[in-house]
């Protein structure tokens, strides 16, 4: 049982191009599986204390991410693993950040736009006609009598701002 | 070096895998081991993108429908979820030790540990049985088949939709494990296995430990959070 005995560290290409498997000591797997099993009764006990609307859900994918890298680096050897595995593995994470983060910023932001542009109306025909008009800051003061009166006109200021230009 | 190991070899080779080969595109074993493991990292990445999509759906109707998920998820048993996280979680630790001792040319070693993942994995599907047979008593079924009525927040039945599709597609993951898991039993037994080959008996491991990955998330999620 030649082969059996290759506990070394690099475990690749020696010998008779047979592979030489990267045996990792018993204590290695124990030390994890108790890891995992701690921090499944900390994220349990987490949830029983009230962090509010965001906290809550922070320390739960908080913990649930460490027990997560636990099992990808020992469970499944990215530790020891060729670095070109590690990258395929976090460029996934990476797109999955971008695909749940670019859907979000469309669907968490629905029906806002259409509030602001509706406020600031835009000529779709001529949208830089300002431009002639020279690219200058409407005035202070000239906002200002507007935003005294009530709410409602305030919220309107910005489209009088806009028509000074057209003329 | 090789004729020493050839003539170590002989009698040796006959025991350690003898059905395996180096197929001859490949220039040694290590490189053979190295393609196949990374076409599994390759279809594990695929694996992370199809949950993706429904962790995305859970992140924006969580969003839109906070009281609903808080209130619907009250009805998830977090016992028998966090009973089922441990079992999970053994049954990735048996697996690891499995593909541990299959390098050691521990045969029956390797069985016991694969028979114990197994059983874990049953284990998690019966715990599962009785999750959802409670729901659907409740009427807590996706889309159509909602039927509870004693909700106080407007959309409880998105949270069980989403539930059911995660921990269903979830749950189909463990079958087909189970599958693999089996399969790779019985090459155990056939001596396909060892230091020199074990190659099918990791890359089972690293898919089994992914279906793990995937419900150390999905549990705090569903069960704790909300």
């Amino acid at each position: 049982m030649s082969t059996s005995h290759a506990e070394h560290d690099h475990g690749h290409g020696s010998g008779n191009g047979d592979h030489v498997p990267h045996v990792l000591p018993f204590k290695v797997y124990i030390g994890t599986f108790s890891t995992l099993l701690f921090l499944t009764v900390v994220t349990v006990g987490a949830s029983y204390v009230d962090l509010g609307h965001m906290g809550n859900l922070i320390v739960a994918l908080l913990i649930a991410t460490i027990k997560a890298s636990v099992v990808a680096l020992i469970f499944m050897h990215l530790k020891w693993d060729h670095k070109f595995h590690a990258i395929i593995f976090v460029s996934a994470l990476l797109f999955l950040a971008v695909f749940i983060g670019i859907t979000m910023s469309d669907t968490q932001f629905r029906g806002e736009a259409e509030a602001i542009e509706a406020k600031n109306p835009v000529d779709l025909k001529d949208p830089f006609k300002a431009e002639r008009a020279g690219d200058v800051a409407v005035p202070k003061a000239a906002a200002a009598p507007a935003a005294a009166g009530s709410a409602a006109p305030a919220a309107g200021s910005a489209a009088p701002a806009a028509t000074p230009a057209k003329h | 070096m090789s004729a020493k190991a050839e003539a170590l070899g002989g009698a040796e080779e006959t025991k350690l895998s003898p059905q395996f080969h180096v197929a001859h595109h490949f220039d040694k074993a290590d490189t053979q081991f190295d393609a196949g493991r990374m076409g599994v990292w390759l279809f594990l990445v695929t694996e992370i993108l199809l949950f993706g999509g429904l962790f995305c759906a859970f992140a924006i109707f969580r969003s839109k429908y906070f009281p609903s998920f808080v209130e619907a998820h009250h009805h998830l048993d977090r016992v028998m979820g966090g009973i089922n996280t441990i079992v999970l979680i053994s049954s990735s630790f048996t697996m690891a030790l499995a593909v541990r001792s299959a390098q050691k040319n521990e045969k029956k070693k390797t069985t016991l540990l694969l028979a114990i993942t197994l059983a874990c994995a049953a284990m998690f599907l019966v715990v599962k049985y009785f999750e959802y047979s409670h729901k659907i008593h409740d009427g807590l079924l996706p889309g159509g088949n909602f039927t509870a009525a004693d909700f106080a927040s407007g959309h409880p039945g998105i949270f069980f939709a989403i539930y059911f599709m995660m921990t269903g597609i979830h749950g189909v993951h463990v079958v087909i494990g189970m599958g693999l898991i089996l399969w790779i039993l019985l090459r155990n037994q056939k001596n396909e296995f060892s230091s020199r080959y074990y190659a099918p008996v990791e890359n089972v491991g690293l898919y089994w430990h992914l279906v793990d990955l995937v419900w150390i998330y999905l549990f705090p999620l569903l069960y704790l959070v909300g």
